[in-house]
């Protein structure tokens, strides 16, 4: 969006500018299509008394979903509060939550339909309507084909199609239309970039990835995990309460001093990427000094006693570990006794991307250490939680003869099948290794350039399609490589499909719209709807032309009888699209749990069976969800597994048991520094740089490096410096800090965006991607963020 | 008659800011880092890696103290800063000259410059805004993620505030100065 006043000049303070004042501005204005009336680029809001809606939503600021009301007055959202009534979010926004209003009201927002009418990246593009948007996702343009021509060109291989999706309560639709509707096995997401081994892997040995009741643990070792500035609820309120002498004694581990070790008891500056070896010695001291809980171990852990054997023939021993792991022998000691020896103890799963190629075998060891406390499935434990159940619509998806299975399976182990490997997917289509084409990406809320490590590569990808179709809100760096570009509304201006969150205290969830969509926004249900209907008729007379299974069904038959099998067999596209959302929400939850809960779900928000009468304010802080006999501590009884070893990994080409090998030992060359990334309760990855109010709080992204170090280089605070990989480089301000040990250096993900369409966004800051060399680990063939090295010189 | 106060869980703060945004939003406070009502100190780290003190690293959320004795009002040539209903120090913008000596006589550094009305702001305890609409919590309570905040009537031997404070160990700023700040920070 062109404006007169820069945004930028702005926060340099040189220009006077007049506010647009709360809900003295008037809505009309913020929406007009001239957009110099706009005037300012700030909207500020202000509450005042006048009668106001409260409408419940929840946040889409980050994957969390806490739930909130925002408070609309005369059309436009003044303010987001916290929601009372959730169990998992407990009545809080973060300030990513409070800053929602800035993103909604963005004026850099996709604001129409566009298509590209420059060269993929010049961000040249037209204002179409929408039915000329669909128009040239179907038919292309002179600049680019189509989806009917490509699959035409392909004999409907539908596997010539790929998509991606990042996180979200409408993710579930795109899968729908796009994978089982027009049906292609091609698809990634954010899964392989950020947690499938933590998840994978504690599914494998604990059964599931478990929730820690934070609430009642009374020792914690929390590594590698952040939950001071990488906010998940409920565990980042109920650890920090009692946190510091108060009831839970805290050990961090990590390589940089972050927030959460200034609230722990110890902080130990771990080597990156060698937490494994210290679980290991940690389970070593266990098993040599007799530690561990033996009745729950004879019962429930499987294989315990190879492992036991295992580990102390491997002499894993804290002195081992200590040279491996820069933590004091004595440390892991004492640190394995207190565990053992505490009533509640916790080794916190964390949730976080993959950091190192061990973290399979990591998050196996940490789970086993776990079990050998016992303290699984009980308060104060690491629970199970129930989930209450929403009925299922049923899906007619149609069978494709000439579609093939997906092909990204290129060095890893065990093939998680439906998200894939983003990184083994793009480059084998680099590499030219995929047995068929893939012609077109259709993406929607996702930006491969900045999440998905060696950006220069993801740039040759896109260029290499066909097609390729965005849906988004703001133009991303990715949006700059689309071909058609569909603006959707933020998550204020829709009403999402309800959703069940499991746990101690479980519940149900309704988003609903604040505001009607913004410009020519439209939600991402009807996008999809409307897509379908401009596709099915199209892509199903090309499946009757090559597809000779349908060719043989449908031989000799009239058009009647045609028109009868296309709708039987699934082929219409826009059949699960019939019904609204909001309809949809109404009808499966009265069929699930009867009018009055919709009635209570739909005014507040939220919805559990026996809510009117568990929820009570506690005092002006703290409410009660559940009464305590109520909460779901205890579920799986004897039916509680823990697999210790776990012999047909083996047949997999996996260690069975965690096991420490050379080549994870942590090393840099002399001179050089390796490079860890995180994220900040203050922004979102890339998609939150762009906010204004976040923007007061991280300015930008620094590189954090060590004060000694620094001064020997002649490096300041604020000095720009160059970041060089084997891969690229980026430029980035330096942050000397005693806070980072000396061969590493830190930098927050996100930043360095390349979309001049993102005014705040542009050029502030470095993109890790850029730099992080594209490696995997070997199990789901997941990013590994932490195994780069790189030169740091003053520029 | 209320008197009104904070008390501060303040071990509780991760410095996530979630209060300063919740702030802006309600209030109407500018954008732009240099400009809020209130904030969290944070002090530089002492030791040398890997041997930091963990001690030495601390978050302390703060702003306008609400003193009974306060400074700025003190100062104030055009009695813009007044004590209005429930011992709430406020500025009433209308006579505010932009002198700024109540930014110089704050102990606390608690205000600031509005640059649309060009004059001087500060923590009003959400007092013309939630307050005014019959809401019982100011913005930065309600939106903590740990719960720091706790805003209330002292005078009312009832609520959770004094309840609180009677059984809580607690501190003041600068108590030394005299100025008798109404926020207690809990130990």
């Amino acid at each position: 969006m062109k404006v007169e006043i820069s945004r930028r000049k702005f926060l340099q303070g040189s220009v006077a500018l007049s506010i647009i004042g709360g809900t003295s501005f008037s809505a009309t204005k913020l929406l007009s299509e001239d957009e110099h009336d706009i005037g300012d680029m700030r909207i500020m809001t202000r509450t005042t008394n006048i009668k106001a809606e409260k409408v419940p939503f929840l946040c889409g600021m980050c994957v969390n979903k806490c739930a909130g009301f925002a408070r609309v007055e005369k059309g436009v959202v003044v303010k987001l509060d916290p929601n009372p009534y959730f169990p998992k979010s407990r009545n809080m926004l973060c300030p990513r939550g409070n800053a929602g209003i800035q993103t909604l009201y963005d004026p850099d927002r996709l604001k129409y339909p566009m298509v590209r009418v420059g060269e993929r990246g010049d961000g040249k593009f037209k204002r179409v309507t929408w039915d000329e948007a669909y128009h040239a996702i179907l038919h292309g343009t002179d600049k680019f084909k189509g989806i009917l021509q490509i699959l035409d060109e392909e004999k409907d291989n539908r596997s010539t199609i790929g998509y991606c999706n990042g996180e979200g309560l409408s993710k579930e639709g795109f899968e729908e239309l796009m994978g089982q509707k027009i049906g292609t096995p091609n698809y990634v997401d954010e899964i392989s970039i950020c947690l499938e081994s933590v998840l994978g892997a504690y599914s494998a040995t604990i059964g599931a990835y478990g929730e820690a009741d934070m609430s009642n643990a009374d020792f914690v070792i929390i590594a590698g995990a952040n939950r001071a500035e990488a906010i998940i609820t409920p565990d980042t309120m109920d650890m920090f309460k009692r946190s510091q002498g108060r009831g839970l004694k805290t050990i961090v581990l990590d390589p940089r001093f972050t927030n959460t070790a200034a609230k722990a008891d110890r902080w130990y500056a771990v080597n990156p990427g060698t937490d494994l070896a210290f679980v290991l010695a940690l389970t070593y001291v266990v098993f040599d000094e007799n530690l561990y809980n033996k009745e729950f171990a004879k019962k429930y852990v499987v294989g315990y006693e190879d492992y036991k054997n295992h580990v102390l023939k491997n002499g894993y021993t804290p002195e081992w570990a200590e040279k491996i792991t820069n933590i004091p022998a004595k440390e892991i000691y004492k640190t394995a006794r207190e565990f053992m020896a505490s009533e509640h103890p916790i080794y916190y799963q964390g949730r976080r991307s993959v950091f190192s190629k061990n973290d399979f075998q990591l998050r196996r060891a940490m789970g086993i250490f776990q079990g050998l406390s016992g303290n699984l499935d009980k308060k104060g434990g690491i629970v199970y939680g129930k989930k209450l159940t929403l009925p299922k619509e049923d899906m007619n998806a149609p069978m494709y003869g000439q579609a093939q299975d997906r092909f990204d399976k290129d060095g890893i182990a065990i093939f998680a099948g439906k998200t894939g490997s983003w990184i083994v997917f793009r480059n084998m289509v680099l590499e030219g290794k995929n047995p068929y084409p893939l012609r077109a990406m259709f993406m929607r809320k996702h930006n491969p350039l900045s999440g998905v490590p060696n950006t220069k590569k993801t740039k040759e990808f896109l260029k290499k399609m066909d097609l390729n179709v965005m849906i988004d809100i703001l133009p991303s760096d990715t949006t700059m490589f689309c071909d058609v570009v569909l603006p959707e509304a933020s998550y204020l201006e829709r009403t999402s499909p309800v959703a069940s969150y499991g746990g101690l205290e479980p519940a149900i969830v309704q988003r609903k719209a604040s505001i009607k969509p913004l410009y020519e926004c439209k939600t991402p249900e009807v996008i999809y709807k409307e897509l379908a209907e401009q596709l099915t008729k199209p892509l199903w007379e090309n499946t009757l032309k090559y597809d000779e299974d349908v060719q043989d069904d449908t031989k000799g038959m009239k058009t009647q009888e045609l028109a009868k099998y296309y709708k039987e067999n699934g082929f219409d596209l826009t059949e699960p699209w019939e019904k609204s959302v909001e309809e949809e929400n109404k009808e499966r939850i009265v069929k699930a749990f009867g009018e009055e809960a919709w009635k209570i779900l739909d005014e507040k928000g939220v919805y559990y069976p026996n809510m009117k009468k568990y929820h009570k304010q506690l005092n002006p802080n703290e409410y009660q969800y559940y009464p305590e006999d109520k909460k779901n501590y205890t579920v799986k009884g004897d039916k509680i597994k823990v697999v210790a070893n776990f012999k047909n990994l083996a047949k997999k080409g996996v260690d069975p048991m965690p096991t420490w090998k050379k080549e994870y030992e942590f090393s840099v060359p002399e001179g050089q520094f390796r490079l860890v990334t995180g994220r900040h309760a203050q922004f979102t990855q890339s998609g939150t740089t762009n906010n204004m109010a976040l923007r007061d709080l991280i300015p930008t992204n620094y590189i954090w490096i060590n004060k000694r170090v620094a001064e020997k280089r002649g490096i300041n605070f604020g000095d720009k410096v160059e970041v060089k990989s084997s891969i690229g480089k980026i430029h980035i301000k330096a942050y000397p800090t005693e806070k980072i040990g000396p061969n590493q250096i830190f930098m927050l993900h996100g930043f360095g965006g390349s979309s001049q369409d993102m005014e705040m966004a542009y050029g502030n800051g470095g993109n890790d991607a850029t730099i992080i060399e594209d490696k995997i680990e070997p199990v789901y063939g997941a990013a590994v963020m932490h195994e780069t090295n790189v030169e740091v010189r003053k520029v | 008659m209320a008197r009104y106060g904070m008390a501060l869980d303040y071990k509780n703060c991760i410095n996530c800011k979630a209060c300063e945004v919740a702030c802006k939003e309600e209030n109407g406070v500018q954008l732009g880092a240099d400009k809020h009502r209130i904030w969290v100190g944070v002090k530089d780290v002492e030791g040398l890696w890997p041997n930091i003190s963990i001690a030495s690293s601390t978050f302390e959320p703060s702003q306008c103290q609400q003193c009974e004795n306060a400074p700025c009002q003190e100062v104030c040539p055009t009695q813009a800063t007044h004590y209005a209903k429930g011992g709430i120090v406020m500025v009433d913008a209308d006579k505010c000259i932009l002198c700024s000596y109540c930014m110089e006589a704050c102990p606390y550094d608690a205000r600031y410059v509005k640059e649309d009305t060009m004059t001087v702001d500060k923590c009003t305890f959400c007092s013309d805004t939630r307050l005014l609409r019959g809401e019982t919590t100011t913005a930065c309570q309600a939106t903590c993620p740990t719960k720091v905040r706790t805003f209330g009537d002292l005078d009312d031997p009832n609520s959770e505030i004094s309840q609180l404070l009677s059984h809580r160990q607690h501190f003041t700023l600068k108590t030394h100065l005299g100025t008798k700040p109404k926020l207690f920070y809990m130990i």
